[in-house]
């Protein structure tokens, strides 16, 4: 589902700073069907992470890592930000020292500037109520909502003989109704958008569909920063010289 | 049901309506002639509906307590899209799509859409033209955003590592200079240049008669070229070409005109 790029985009000195914590218990690859107690949750969750300020203005230090299924917990250490994680991070691991759930990986966490989700249905009503259950639950998580519109609905018509033979001037005409519902939340992390998602379709009703459009950041890849060719002749005047 | 009885017990997930469990005088369906909704007890009405009894703002505030811990913050650093624009040029656009139906995989989950500003490559002006010219309708000049959409792979991931190969070569290839890229002809170029045009040469040969039938002093055509009448001039006609006629392009060209020809503003 994820593709964090597994290489961390500084390049810390790696000294682990507490022993290896307990990991989550196994979970099923595969989504269960039935929808138990809400202990559900917890035990479905993906392991946490931790996001860490930044020191300069200048500097933008992106050394975060991701909520990840169970793995080792180990911190990377950048010896600039050494005051930030250990002011920042206290409080942040105390409360997670608590929940024995909760495992930390070093994996880069992902970025989402928008996360967009469209339900379709066709009760109006039903929509509705989702909707107030979606927007209160990315108030509680604290996730910022952009906008919540209702594009207009589109209705599906076509026309049918009523008799199985002949009777060709009586018919009968259907109609679909579907009716959409729009939620855009911004600024949202991997770890984050993951927890709010599986949350919201595991309560997703009967009858109604949805649409998630996800837009990651991502950095330029080392590969695209310089023009390549410098490089190769050097390379081939070394190799023909040599 | 117990008035003290927390009500996330009697529905902790979602189940069909129970009419003794729901404590509501809730009426349901079409009336009797002269009459009310039929009751709650025995109305499959009630029952058919999807009802979020296990979704009341209690338990949503308890189950969000439970996921807060496997949030995380987002970056205070980037709280404005420019910021966002600044370290993280790259965006990929990706959608899923939940529903019921036979099969849980849509065959839409496959495209992928990378887009980047052509500002935050490193590229020269040669780079950058040769990029647009090749990228061709994919370019927007407005936003100066490149999009790639990439769906010909079956799978999500091997179109995003195709929408990044692709960026890798036009970015390598736009930097290269083929041998044929010389013949580029004044139909092929993006905008005006005025250095070797028609109203450069037209202008030179007007000043350079002018000043042989005044009979002063021979003025080279560099001398010409370097003087600020001229300069005026070629910018006056630069932006004329590039941007377009607007009031303040014209009468910035009626006053370079008149410099060079040296006439006086009629009144």
């Amino acid at each position: 589902m994820h593709w964090n790029s597994s290489c961390c985009l500084f390049i810390p000195i790696m000294q682990p700073l507490q022993t290896t914590r307990s990991t989550l218990p196994s979970v099923p690859a595969s989504l269960e069907q039935e929808r138990n107690s809400s202990n559900q949750y917890m035990s479905h969750c993906s392991a946490p992470a931790l996001c860490m300020g930044f020191k300069g203005p200048g500097t933008f230090p992106v050394n975060y890592s991701s909520r990840d299924m169970p793995k080792q917990y180990r911190f990377l250490l950048n010896k600039d930000l050494l005051w930030v994680q250990f002011s920042g991070l206290h409080t942040d691991l105390h409360r997670h020292k608590d929940n024995s759930l909760v495992s930390i990986s070093d994996e880069p966490d992902t970025l989402y500037r928008k996360l967009s989700v469209l339900v379709k249905g066709h009760d109006k009503t039903v929509l509705d109520s989702y909707e107030y259950f979606a927007v209160l639950a990315a108030k509680e998580l604290g996730i910022s909502i952009e906008k919540v519109h209702e594009p207009p609905r589109k209705i599906e018509r076509f026309t049918l003989l009523k008799s199985i033979h002949i009777f060709k001037k009586h018919r009968v005409q259907y109609e679909m109704r579907t009716h959409y519902r729009c939620l855009e939340l911004k600024h949202l992390t991997g770890s984050t958008a993951d927890v709010y998602l599986e949350y919201i379709q595991r309560n997703l009703p009967e009858g109604v569909a949805m649409e998630i459009k996800k837009t990651k950041l991502e950095k330029l890849p080392e590969h695209i920063q310089k023009p390549v060719w410098d490089k190769l002749l050097s390379v081939e005047e070394t190799a023909s010289t040599s | 049901m117990a008035v003290d009885q927390d009500w996330s017990n009697v529905y902790p997930t979602a189940a069909a309506f129970n009419p003794s469990s729901v404590p509501l005088p809730i009426r349901m369906g079409y009336p009797v002639k002269r009459g009310v909704p039929p009751p709650k007890e025995g109305n499959l009405e009630l029952i058919k509906i999807p009802n979020f009894l296990h979704l009341t703002p209690p338990a949503i505030k308890k189950h969000c307590t439970a996921l807060k811990d496997f949030c995380t913050e987002w970056p205070t650093v980037l709280d404005s899209d420019e910021k966002c624009e600044q370290h993280f040029p790259i965006e990929i656009e990706t959608v899923d799509y939940v529903s019921a139906g036979l099969s849980v995989r849509n065959p839409k989950a496959r495209v992928v859409t990378l887009r980047v500003k052509l500002s935050k490559l490193n590229l020269d002006d040669h780079a950058k033209k040769k990029l647009i010219k090749l990228v061709g309708e994919r370019y927007c000049k407005d936003t100066d955003m490149l999009t790639i959409t990439t769906d010909r792979c079956p799978l999500r991931r091997q179109n995003y590592d195709y929408g990044m190969y692709l960026l890798t070569v036009l970015y390598h290839e736009s930097w290269k200079t083929e041998m044929w890229e010389n013949e580029k002809t004044e139909a092929d170029m993006e905008e005006y240049i005025w250095e070797n045009s028609p109203s450069q040469k037209n202008a030179l040969d007007t000043l350079l008669r002018i000043r042989a039938a005044e009979k002063t002093t021979e003025v080279t055509r560099e001398e010409l070229l370097a003087s600020g009448i001229v300069e005026n001039y070629k910018t006056s006609v630069v932006a004329l070409k590039n941007e377009g006629e607007t009031e303040n392009n014209v009468l910035q060209y009626k006053e370079s005109v008149m410099k060079l020809l040296n006439l006086q503003a009629l009144q």
